[in-house]
């Protein structure tokens, strides 16, 4: 049984239809990368993923390990393993990053019926968590995102996955705005999480990241809709023939 | 019995307020009255019992201080308590009292507390001296059960060089109102404020701060946070004049609102007067609720919906208390914001 099965998912933003019949299968253990144009419907995806309002789901289901996701709340799915690294993390002043991230953690297994961490074996985690990624403990001092740059932006979300380790982690645009050593970061942050029990799902605009995050399946999305899917050198291709090459092989399809 | 405000813009969303208050008919609170043993939690507090004042319903509980004066000396600190307890009848005390600072730093804790009861109103009224080159820092806690009300106001006199910090924090009670005039009298005499008020219920709570730049090279800078929930109402009416001859003044007034409820209110009314040339004068005032991509940020981490608010609430209010020197005094403000959000209820799951 698949960890996450989208069936013919369409969605739609005020008038405007933006995923228009998504089927997509993820096991554990594979990393999907989703690729597309802008406008593509990617981050409309992710959204869904993680229950974001706003968005309203016309047609079609995602079940998640045997259950409705889009029935659940956005703190369940994350207590179900759901998480997604914003493209834009938001900034939230005065909420201190460690309360904040214990509260969620400890929130998280709550719902699991799990024990909560007291500080000190929090503190532990966070430690352990920051050396594996070689981010400084400053990060945590201070508040959410607040005057964070575009880069320790992605490297909290980053740690933030790292600590709660999900099953299902969605990344969108994570390599947007980074230089190569953040790109490299948040690159390890992801291969040292890869687990036969633990599945991603990569958005990306560029190929670039793929070359650090080697994905299982590439899906080309274009207009709400996957309309190529392949192994790694589906994506290659894309980087020689741009984007223009899918929307020209559609045509040809459709002739 | 205190008459209808005569200003009446300044009173222009309070005095219906003020007058339904009236309507209990105080009396002169003249028989004194036990300190409820169950209000010491309140105020006793370790690192301020060597240097703290107590009174009840505007009298000294302690002989040892008639309080009409205090001059502060350099390094020294005060921790004023003003404790309302309820008669059998609804009360109302007055008092007044000076502060002077002639040199140095020195620091002022005042906080306003009371029990529940028949309602009772408190008139303290202070006034402050900073002098040349010296530095006052104040912060204001006032906790009021919802059948005390206070009316409090404070005139402060910055000289030349000299610095007036404040930070407010102010929750509770059935209606305050807080009168707050800062005279820069100097050259390069500054005034910093910061402060949040958070209505809910019923609760009324009228703010008026009044910056006067009537020297050269003077600065203030004003920020106030407020957070209004259920059917609370807040006002803050921050007024900053430039004198004329005030020139190279500085200016700043900033006010952040957050309305939890549809019918909370708050009027946030920002103004400006430059009398003077080579001013530099900002003011803004919003009014909005939270931000649904930030609750949406908590949520998508496994945050529940109640505790996702109230973190964001405590976030907002807390950068309020940003100027705050001392663990020990945050941790007062901080445990007062978080008694004062709504309880977190557990969510089954």
């Amino acid at each position: 049984m698949s960890m996450l099965k989208i069936d013919n998912l369409h969605v739609r933003v005020g008038a405007k239809e933006i995923l228009r019949g998504i089927t997509l299968a993820v096991n554990a253990g594979e990393v999907h990368a989703i690729m597309g144009p802008n406008g593509a419907g990617k981050s409309t995806l992710g959204n869904v993923l993680a229950g974001r309002e706003g968005y309203e789901v016309t047609q079609g289901s995602v079940v998640y390990n045997g259950k409705n996701l889009l029935d659940l709340e956005p703190e369940q799915r994350a207590a179900a393993g759901v998480f997604l690294a914003f493209q834009y993390p938001v900034e939230i002043p005065g909420v201190n990053n460690t309360y904040f991230l214990r509260a969620a953690l400890n929130a998280q297994r709550k719902a699991r019926g799990e024990p909560e961490l007291d500080s000190m074996q929090f503190l532990k985690m966070v430690r352990e968590k920051l050396r594996v990624l070689h981010i400084s403990d400053d990060l945590m001092n201070r508040a959410v995102n607040a005057g964070f740059s575009g880069g320790e932006k992605k490297r909290n979300e980053i740690f933030q996955m790292a600590l709660l380790e999900p099953k299902l982690a969605i990344l969108d645009e994570t390599d947007s705005g980074l230089d190569i050593d953040a790109l490299r970061m948040v690159a390890d942050g992801v291969n040292a999480m890869r687990d036969p029990q633990r599945a991603f799902i990569v958005i990306t605009h560029y190929q670039r990241l793929l070359d650090y995050i080697v994905p299982d399946y590439v899906h080309v999305m274009v207009d709400g809709r996957i309309v190529e899917s392949g192994d790694r050198s589906l994506a290659l291709k894309l980087e020689e023939h741009g984007y223009a090459w899918i929307a020209e092989r559609k045509l040809a399809g459709a002739a | 019995m205190s008459a209808v405000p005569r200003d009446v813009e300044a009173w222009r969303y309070s005095a219906r307020a003020w007058q339904a208050l009236q309507a209990q008919g105080f009396v002169e609170a003249n028989s004194p009255v036990e300190l409820p043993a169950s209000l010491l939690e309140h105020f006793d507090w370790p690192e301020t019992r060597d240097h703290r004042l107590v009174f009840v319903n505007g009298e000294p509980a302690e002989a040892r201080h008639a309080g009409a004066e205090f001059r502060l000396h350099d390094g020294e600190r005060l921790h004023l308590v003003f404790v309302n307890v309820p008669h059998d009848r609804a009360t109302r005390w007055q008092h007044e009292f000076d502060v002077v600072l002639d040199k140095g730093s020195a620091e002022i804790v005042e906080q306003h507390i009371g029990s529940d009861g028949v309602d009772v109103l408190g008139e303290p009224y202070s006034r402050v001296r900073v002098g040349a080159g010296a530095q006052l820092r104040m912060t204001t806690l006032s906790n009021l059960p919802d059948s005390v009300s206070l009316y409090r106001r404070e005139q402060v006199a910055v000289a030349a060089g000299a610095t007036y910090f404040s930070t407010h924090a102010l929750f509770g009670g059935r209606l305050q109102r807080f009168d707050l005039d800062v005279e820069l009298a100097g050259e390069q005499a500054s005034y910093a404020a910061h402060g949040m008020f958070a209505p809910r219920g019923r609760q009324h709570i009228d703010v008026h701060l009044d910056a006067t730049h009537a020297a050269r090279d003077t600065r203030s800078a004003i920020s106030w946070h407020g957070v209004a929930d259920q059917r609370g109402r807040g006002i803050l009416h921050g007024a900053i004049t430039v004198a004329a001859g005030a020139d190279g003044a500085d200016a700043q007034l900033q006010t952040k609102n957050l309305l939890l409820s549809p019918h909370a209110e708050i009027d946030a009314q920002p103004v400006l007067e430059i009398y003077a040339d080579e001013v530099k004068a900002a003011h803004g005032a919003t009014v909005g609720q939270l931000d649904e991509r930030a609750l949406f940020y908590l949520r998508s981490r496994g945050v529940p919906l109640a505790m996702a608010r109230n973190l964001l609430i405590a976030g907002f209010c807390r950068e309020a208390f940003a100027g705050v020197v001392g663990a020990e005094l945050q941790a007062r403000l901080e445990s007062a914001l978080a008694a004062r959000l709504p309880q977190v209820t557990e969510i089954p799951q």
